[in-house]
């Protein structure tokens, strides 16, 4: 029946899924009980075919049930895949969810949860499931084989431009993306607990309970919607009762409880320092729409205690053609039968080297489900009695029959019987990963064949149960209680008195069995990654052969199962071939994450315009009306340049500006500089130890420039300083050292002289802060300014500054300080204000002319005036480069003066900040230009410094920049080439004196 | 002087907005005044600080109401305490300065931080998604304090009622951080 | 990473910012008659240990304070976490 195509209806999904109650469709592998909703059918699409499945399905077992065992094609030779497992493990099953922009390749379908409506799409393929063309590639499995895509590079290069590229490019990959941004939102959070329990199979149900039951807060994590574990998949007996109803009680009392959180459909992904644990929570992906909430949320878990309760993860046997659509692992057939209610085959074979793999046999054939036989290599007594079936004690399967879906076993001892489904177990390994997460390396235990975690367990996590390597019900019940006592004690919580629940100690023997070596076909180990038996030998067979080498060469668990059902198969083969016991070949180590997390999730609501913050000035709305452009400076938005009507290019907006305020009087928002309150007896000692220049003698009402070193002596960052009373000072910083800049100020004042009685608080953000400048802003001010506050030039001189009101008595602070050059004030009101001052000083403005100017204007003008700004403070540049050299006092201590005094800081040829203009002044300069002298060959050797800063000077009508050059200072009228190689331009230039616009500075003062 | 007069205007414009569950409204008169003890000049300041709100000024991460009830202080740091009050008006300082008597050395906050308050039996649910402190009740009792990030912002979180947070961010990305609570509420309810 | 603060508790140390070695509380004396070699080795020389290392981490997002935190570079184990300033007194500093 498998590979015959299903009598599909002929309606679509949407006629089926809108039309009310949904015809019955036949499901030919779905028996009766289990745990999913016989009674509600639910329609999905698979490759363009409508099926049914029931609540409680998911995709994988939906699938199952229809009897469609072809899911997708392998990786690399596009081989005909099934369904493997029932979990998270699965290598094979991968498909792509939803249509459109929703799409999401690789999907694993164990792990979908059925939902009404669902469509999904196998991938993987060139032209139809069923008929790959790209299946050709396992003709030519032979070149494709381990270490195949390292070979290529030893060919000709033309044979891996022309041949192998192209191959390897068409036919890798899995899924494929919808090439459209992704539709959904995701976010992130913070949970807090004294126990996380990860994993609420019995182990964890039990842990949590106990943890619970004592008083601690609990956070119980488990990947699958339904918690309960291997108890929703087993017919073992929990306290007299199935262990899915213990389960289901076991969830109730939880969720009674206030201090236990149950996170389903989480999976705690990663384990970092200090008891922190990632964990992703699928919110919506069971739904048929998110309905505008998160998809996904990933969690940052702050834990006490951690105890891991993450179950183990059957192995198979490898043999040949064990890859075919039908093979599956003996405890998922299992899952499917007991939880799902499906048999994933009519004809049932088992082939297992352990008792547990005869649970299978037993769960089946209890369910009326043929089975055909049951083949142990162990040469021991039947393990029970499965009426019908052969039994073959000593006995191993050798290869596969069927085309895309098994028909029959072959028997190493020869001979084939019939099974369109044969369950494999070769045992189970822990699931150990999150130990390995800090560098724990598992051990291994001899008794199960198995590596379980080693001591070396990050801080605060205990393993419990099947994780541990307790693999019977008993022992993990026992296990997570144990554990989660130990761990609540730990803290100083009372374990509550109960009886613990109580279960039978099912047996677990095995005898180790990796691999069939009968048989000429090839035997898979890794599925995801098409990795066989023989590529681990030929990595062997190479040299390959240290366990890390073994994994990079074959891509051995390189795929996104990150090889749970291979790794320990592909080891046990490279330990045959090197002779050496398993533990001596060594384990791989596990990272994060456990299972694959989005990119999306991630990034959380970093997205487009949520990706950071923005900070905008009081004025910033006002601004918007008038149609500023913007530019980010750091996080903050500054208007760059206000175009007027009829101003096409940038450059006419701000000469305009540049014009009116040195022609009048001109307003630019300068809110975004840092300010830091400074106050207390010991402030100004303080300010002179971090600033060069010296602050001691500053009076009250006085403002100065300052500038601050680093300890090595460059330049940090500069500003100017208020004091505004015996014990308070305000200090300026550039916007973008702000938060920089306290910092080291809080470094100096703990760190450096703890016994000084300052203390710093940033006020940056309190103060709207607005430079007037122009000839005419004295004027502009003293309509706002209220009429008590003298600001004459006399009574309130350049670098005064003072607390005053305005408009009326509003509080606000006047500085007469200057960057333009101009007459030029900057007041600032409380930033509550600050919409309404601006548009207030507009006001008062008007009479005026007065222009608002934006971050370019203001870069004109300091550029004419000579200031350095963030292109000259690169942090390379020292006082003395900067012309301040002699501002460095040698009579005080103070952050970078020791060092500023280096022999290689004071070079008589050093570099000096000087300006430029073009000898051809219709030239326009650039900045990043080297300076050259003239008739040399522009090279290291001969580059004499740079510029750093350009801009079109309206006042001079030509092109003028400052830079850095050697001697700069001595060089008055020299003539260099700036050379920009980047830009092809090599031109004259003239070394002028960096104070392009009144050199004599009469301007401020007036 | 001309006719010309100053109108304030709250970072959020006087926002406020109901959810399912939670209630979240910027508080605009809300005064900050930051008070930093001198050094040498401990004994003096708690004394003044007892004898202005008859409390004693709270360690970092804790607030006590002052006897009034119309007063919070918040320990901000070791050497550190917020006054929080309602107040109309830019003169807080003066409010605070005028209570002290000098014992501290005052710096006005008011303006630098935009204040909110959430509150509502899903405004821890809502938090968890943003804020890294642990709320719990027991771990967070009402009247702590502490001073975090969240989506990248600077924010204090004060518990001032059994499901009532104060959350003060910066004045200049109150538009961002309005953003990311309402994000965080949308998300929860 | 969890750094627990003398004062506030356990806090994530995404609210910290790193500066490095704890000796840059060590700044030397400027009028030292050695000041220059005193402090190219203050500023340039750093032991590297594998192993217990006391560090300065910056409280940005939260109060303010330096702290030295003693860490194990090999296993990020944090066995002592002190205020700045009571390190500094204690080891002499004054204004």
């Amino acid at each position: 029946m498998t590979d015959k195509p299903i009598n599909a209806p002929t309606a679509t999904l949407r006629e089926a899924h809108g039309g009310g109650s949904a015809t019955y469709v036949e499901q030919p592998n779905r028996l009766a009980g289990g745990l999913v909703d016989h009674g509600r059918a639910l329609n999905f699409d698979f490759d363009g075919r409508v099926l049914q499945g029931h609540p409680g399905d998911t995709l994988a077992s939906a699938l199952l049930a229809n009897g469609v065992r072809l899911v997708g094609r392998s990786f690399k030779y596009h081989r005909p895949r099934g369904i493997f497992t029932a979990g998270s493990e699965e290598p094979n099953a991968l498909v792509e969810l939803r249509r459109g922009a929703h799409q999401e390749p690789n999907t694993r379908a164990t792990t979908v949860e059925l939902f009404d409506g669902l469509e999904a799409g196998s991938q993987n393929y060139r032209g139809s499931l069923g008929f790959d063309l790209l299946a050709a590639n396992d003709l030519f499995s032979s070149f494709l084989s381990a270490g195949f895509y390292y070979k290529t590079f030893m060919w000709p290069q033309a044979f891996w431009e022309k041949v192998y590229e192209p191959l390897i490019r068409n036919s890798a990959g899995l899924g494929r993306l919808s090439g459209e941004p992704d539709p959904d939102s995701y976010d992130k959070g913070f949970l807090h607990c004294d126990v996380l329990v990860i994993g609420a199979g019995p182990a964890g149900l039990s842990a949590a309970l106990a943890a619970g039951r004592a008083g601690a807060r609990v956070i119980l994590a488990d990947e699958d919607f339904r918690p309960g574990g291997r108890l929703n998949a087993e017919t073992l007996e929990v306290d007299g009762m199935s262990g899915a109803d213990w389960a289901e009680r076991a969830v109730a009392e939880l969720a009674a409880m206030d201090n236990v959180r149950l996170m389903t459909r989480t999976t705690v992904h990663g384990v970092f320092d200090h008891g922190i644990f990632g964990a992703l929570e699928r919110c919506t992906d069971h739904l048929p729409t998110s309905g505008g909430k998160p998809r996904q949320v990933l969690w940052r878990l702050y834990t006490k205690r951690a105890v891991l309760c993450a179950g183990a993860t059957e192995r198979p046997i490898a043999f040949g053609d064990n890859d075919r659509p039908g093979v599956m692992l003996a405890g998922a057939v299992r899952a499917y039968a007991n939880r799902w209610a499906v048999t994933p085959g009519q004809r049932v074979a088992v082939f297992t080297n352990n008792d547990d793999g005869w649970r299978t046999a037993a769960d089946l054939s209890a369910r009326g489900v043929e089975v055909t036989a049951v083949v142990d290599p162990r040469n021991t007594q039947p393990r029970a009695e499965i009426p019908g079936a052969a039994i073959r004690m000593g006995d191993a399967v050798a290869g596969t029959r069927g085309r895309k879906g098994l028909k029959q076993i072959e028997l190493a001892s020869g001979g084939t019987i019939p099974a369109d489904c044969l369950a494999v177990s070769g045992g189970w390994n822990p699931n150990v990963h999150l130990t390995c997460h800090q560098r724990g390396r598992p051990e291994w235990r001899e008794d199960i064949a198995a590596f379980v975690p080693g001591k070396d367990l990050p801080v605060g996590l205990t393993v419990a149960g099947a994780a541990n390597g307790s693999l019977s019900l008993a022992a993990a019940l026992l296990d997570g209680e144990t554990r989660a006592r130990e761990a609540v004690e730990s803290l100083g919580f009372k374990p509550a008195k109960h009886t613990p629940a109580k279960a039978e100690d099912e047996a677990v023997e095995l005898t180790p069995f990796w691999h069939v070596k009968k048989g000429r076909a090839r035997a898979w180990v890794d599925h995801q990654n098409d990795v066989t038996v023989k590529d681990v030998k030929l990595a062997h067979q190479e040299g390959f052969r240290a366990v890390e080498h073994l994994k990079r060469y074959t891509t051995l668990g390189m795929a996104t199962d990150q090889g749970k059902t291979a790794n320990v198969l592909g080891l046990a083969i490279m330990a045959e071939c090197t002779g050496k016991s398993i533990p001596e070949t060594g384990t791989t180590i596990f990272r994060p994450p456990y299972s694959p997390v989005p990119i999306g999730a991630f990034a959380g609501r970093s997205r487009g315009k949520d990706f950071r913050p923005f900070r905008l000035t009081p004025s910033h709305h006002w601004a918007e009306e008038q149609g500023a452009v913007f530019v980010e400076t750091g996080a903050w938005l500054r208007a760059q340049w206000f175009p007027r009507p009829g101003e096409t290019h940038w450059r006419q907006s701000v000469d305009r500006e540049v014009e009116m305020t040195r022609g009048s009087v001109g307003i630019c928002d300068v809110t975004t500089l840092g300010k830091v309150d400074i106050q207390g007896r010991d402030a100004a000692e303080f300010l002179n130890k971090v600033y060069i220049n010296g602050f001691a003698k500053l009076a009250v009402g006085k403002t100065r420039y300052g500038l601050m070193l680093r300890e090595d002596g460059m330049a940090m960052d500069d500003g100017t300083t208020a004091r505004l009373g015996e014990t308070h000072y305000v200090m300026t910083t550039t916007t973008a050292n702000a938060g920089g800049v306290f910092r080291h100020l809080e470094f100096c004042r703990q760190c450096l002289w703890p016994d000084l009685d300052v203390h710093l608080i940033s006020t940056t953000d309190g103060w709207a802060q607005y430079a007037v400048a122009g000839p005419n802003s004295r004027n502009l001010l003293r309509k706002i300014v209220d009429p008590e506050f003298d600001i004459s030039n006399e009574a309130f001189p350049f670098m005064a500054c003072a607390e005053i009101t305005v408009c009326g008595g509003t509080p606000a602070r006047l500085f007469r300080i200057s960057f333009s050059g101009e007459l030029a004030y900057e007041i600032a009101v409380p930033a509550r204000y600050g919409d309404s001052m601006i548009r207030a000083l507009m006001a008062a403005g008007e009479e005026f002319d007065v222009v608002p100017y934006g971050t370019e204007a203001l870069g004109v003008m300091r550029i004419e005036k000579g200031h350095a700004a963030g292109n000259e403070l690169t942090g390379q540049i020292s006082a003395q480069n900067l012309g301040m050299g002699r501002m460095v006092s040698k009579k005080k201590d103070c952050i970078g003066n020791k060092l500023s005094e280096r022999p290689e800081m004071n070079r008589e040829d050093g570099l000096r900040m000087v300006g430029f203009r073009p000898v051809d002044r219709s030239r326009s300069l650039t900045a990043g230009a080297h300076f050259i002298p003239r008739g040399a060959v522009a090279s290291m050797e001969t580059d004499e410094g740079w510029m750093t800063s350009v801009a079109y000077s309206p006042e001079l009508g030509h092109s003028i920049g400052l830079g850095f050059i050697k001697r700069g200072s001595e060089r008055m009228g020299d003539i260099v080439r700036a050379v920009d190689l980047v830009g092809d331009s090599d031109i004259e230039v003239e070394i002028v004196s960096p104070h392009f616009v009144d050199p004599e500075g009469e301007r401020l003062r007036v | 002087m001309s006719d010309l007069t100053l109108t304030p205007a709250p970072a959020l414009g006087g926002y406020r907005e109901r959810f399912e569950g939670v209630q979240l409204e910027e508080l605009p008169n809300l005064a900050i005044v930051s008070i930093a003890t001198p050094r040498g000049g401990e004994a003096e300041f708690a004394a003044a600080i007892e004898k202005a709100f008859g409390v004693a000024a709270p360690k970092p991460g804790h607030s006590s109401l002052s006897k009034d009830g119309r007063t919070r202080l918040v320990g901000m740091a070791p050497d550190q305490t917020f006054a929080v009050f309602t107040h109309d008006g830019p003169d807080a300082r003066q409010v605070i300065d005028g209570a002290l008597d000098g014992a501290g050395y005052t710096t006005d906050q008011t303006d630098v931080w935009v204040s909110l308050r959430i509150d509502g039996p899903r405004a821890h649910t809502a938090l968890e998604r943003i804020c890294p402190i642990d709320l719990h009740p027991d771990a967070f009792p009402e009247g702590r304090a502490a001073r975090t990030v969240m989506e990248h912002l600077g924010t204090i979180v004060l518990r001032d009622g059994a499901d009532s947070f104060l959350l003060l961010s910066a004045h200049s990305s109150a538009e961002s951080f309005l953003h990311a609570v309402e994000t965080s509420i949308r998300n929860v309810t | 990473m969890i750094i627990n603060h003398p004062l506030l508790g356990p806090r994530d140390a995404a609210e910290f910012v790193y500066l490095g070695d704890a000796s840059l509380i060590d700044r030397p004396d400027w009028e030292d008659p050695d000041a220059a070699e005193k402090y190219y080795e203050y500023l340039y020389l750093r032991d590297n240990p594998a192993g217990l290392h006391r560090e300065l981490w910056f409280h940005e997002q939260g109060d303010r304070s330096w702290l030295v935190v003693t860490r194990n570079t090999l296993t990020h184990e944090i066995t002592n976490v002190e205020l700045a300033r009571d390190v500094a007194k204690a080891q002499g500093r004054s204004r």
